[in-house]
């Protein structure tokens, strides 16, 4: 009975192997070669059973003929007895296979269930590979794709098939990249980082690329490569923006730190022959030390605005009433020069929900542009205009100046941007603009703008939304 | 040491100002520019000792204004003194065609002008 026992053991064990191979070899979870083995397995254990039916059978034909010769001397009891026990020996071994039936139908039915639970996790990580925004691409031991997310095929230009995985070469064009990917299944390195910059559109894009290589459990040999690429071009262009904004101040300090070292050394070396020369000495030290203050004050300014720190105090305001007032702080800078300025009619409700002296700035900046690089004689023209339908309001200082060369005008809003041909008539830090623009822009959600004609002038201009309140009574 | 002759070039009046004041207090006769095309027109009227020169100005920069001293046979020897900025750079084949004599960047200090000047034409007056 011992070696029965074992037989239907592994019996039940192949059938239930042979169904789970069956099974997940449909859904490709196993090797081609497991699939082999179970199947040679579940012959053996198969062809096991119908052996032992057939030995059986062979045991009861003999002790039948047996009966059958002596049927005169063995008696009909015994006969019956040996029938009887046969029979039973027989019911138990069928009971036997319908309990090993159920028990193999009940298994299969627990496998089909976590082989569904297995295929929604496999396309839920296909979704979660697919979602993720930097490119994945994973080849194997012989440098076939064999998966790749929809970024990595937006990125190289292919499309990929699960079900013919082919070589890197053919699927991705940079070489650089061929190469990192080959050098990685070689060297079975679990983490590299790189940096590459392919070339996109036209335009260089930079990105982190990270590869791994997974060794195979069993055989330690390197199987897999995961490589995910991250687009740092935008984070390289702010470093570079900070650095260059970082030399560019230093450069624009140093120039009247540089001045005031100057005029003090001849100060001390007694270099300034009369009174007169000492005094002029002082005063370029005391107005390089006031360019020095400001330029500082401008820089702060930016950078307060630009991380969102500076504290902004608005209130309704009306927008005309700003403009008149500093039209009078500018306009005895300009009967200097004797330059006119047309001032406009304050307009009715053009209320503006602003930072009152913030917005002061804006304008007075504006105005002594407009001053500065207009010849003796000139005309500055401020204008307002109210547009109700879309809830805004433009105010415009015009002047009859030097204008900027056309090169130039897409760039005078640029942090330490100076018009070159311009320099003559001032100097400045090359950041006023650019508080203007920050000031309009970031801090009220305005707009600012620039048109030029070179040799006659220049219109500056600044577009804020009016205050809700300001809105509703217009209506 | 009389009748020493230094040209002062810099668009920056303030620079032009504290050289000039500098090198009149130690005996130099001063004559100034503010870009490199006024600069080349009075080396050549003027044909001083030394020139100081900035290296960006508008107009004519310094490098093109050297370039233009090398080219005329009379003032291809002056020594140049070459006032520049951070950064600044230029490729070295033009570099060793104009032959400046000192770099000194900015800021510097007047004695510091004085002192390389002195040295310049020491180094001249040797040759």
């Amino acid at each position: 009975m011992k070696r029965e026992t074992a037989i239907w053991i592994s019996l039940g064990a192949g059938n239930l192997l042979a169904s789970a191979v069956g099974v997940t070899a449909g859904l490709g979870v196993l090797p081609k070669q497991a699939v082999v083995i179970a199947t040679v397995l579940a012959l053996l254990t198969g062809t096991g059973f119908l052996l032992l039916i057939w030995r059986h059978l062979g045991k009861l034909r003999k002790i039948s003929q047996t009966l059958d010769s002596q049927a005169m001397i063995v008696p009909a009891d015994f006969r019956s007895t040996v029938l009887e026990e046969t029979a039973a020996s027989v019911r138990g071994y069928s009971l036997k296979v319908k309990e090993q039936v159920i028990c193999v139908q009940e298994e299969n039915q627990a496998l089909s269930l976590q082989l569904q639970v297995l295929g929604r996790r496999k396309s839920n990580i296909e979704e979660i590979i697919n979602s993720i925004r930097d490119a994945v691409v994973v080849s194997d031991d012989k440098g076939r794709v064999i998966l790749a997310n929809h970024s990595a095929e937006k990125l190289f230009g292919f499309k990929f098939d699960p079900q013919s995985p082919k070589p890197v070469a053919e699927m991705i064009g940079e070489e650089a990249l061929q190469l990192l990917i080959q050098r990685c299944r070689q060297s079975r390195t679990a983490h590299v980082r790189h940096e590459l910059t392919f070339e996109r559109g036209g335009e260089p894009v930079t990105f982190d690329v990270v590869l791994s290589c997974v060794l195979d459990d069993t055989s330690g040999e390197a199987a897999q490569v995961v490589t995910v690429l991250h687009d740092v071009t935008r984070e390289k262009e702010i470093a570079q923006a900070k650095n260059d904004f970082v030399s560019h101040v230093s450069h624009e300090l140093k120039t009247p730190l540089a001045s005031i070292n100057a005029y003090a050394e001849m100060l001390v070396d007694g270099e300034a022959e009369d009174e007169d020369t000492r005094n002029q000495f002082c005063e370029v030290i005391q107005s390089q030390a006031q360019r020095l203050g400001r330029l500082i004050e401008d820089i702060l300014n930016i950078s307060r605005i630009e991380s969102g720190l500076i504290k902004v105090h608005k209130e309704t305001h009306s927008l005309a009433l700003v403009v008149r007032d500093s039209v009078e702080m500018i306009k005895s800078y300009a009967q200097e020069k004797n330059i006119s300025i047309d001032a406009p009619a304050p307009i009715l409700y053009d209320q503006v929900y602003i930072d009152r002296d913030m917005v002061s700035q804006v304008v007075i900046n504006l105005l002594s542009n407009a001053v500065k690089y207009t010849p003796a004689g000139g005309h500055i023209t401020i204008n307002s205009e109210l547009n109700e339908a879309d809830g805004q309001v433009t105010v415009t200082v015009t002047d009859t100046g030097v204008g900027i060369p056309a090169e130039d005008v897409d760039h005078v809003f640029d942090k330490f941007y100076r018009v070159e041909a311009n320099n003559k008539y001032a100097k400045g830090t090359g950041l006023g603009l650019n508080l203007v623009k920050q000031i309009v822009e970031t801090v009220h959600s305005g707009a600012i703008f620039v048109t030029s004609v070179q040799n006659e002038g220049s219109t500056f201009g600044f577009t804020l939304p009016l205050s809700v309140d300001a809105a509703q009574s217009v209506s | 040491m009389e009748n020493r002759k230094a040209l002062v070039v810099d668009d920056e009046f303030h620079i032009v100002q504290v050289v000039s004041i500098k090198l009149k207090n130690n005996g130099f006769e001063v004559t100034t520019a503010e870009n490199g095309q006024m600069a080349y027109d009075l080396a050549c009227e003027v044909k001083p000792d030394v020139i100081i020169t900035d290296y960006q100005m508008p107009v004519m920069s310094g490098v093109e204004f050297i370039e233009k001293l090398r080219s005329n046979e009379e003032t291809a020897a002056t020594p140049v003194i070459m006032l520049t900025a951070r950064g600044f750079a230029i490729e070295d084949d033009r570099k060793d065609a104009l032959r400046v004599s000192a770099y000194l960047s900015k800021p510097f200090s007047p004695r510091e002008v004085l002192q390389t000047v002195d040295d310049v034409l020491k180094q001249t007056a040797a040759v």
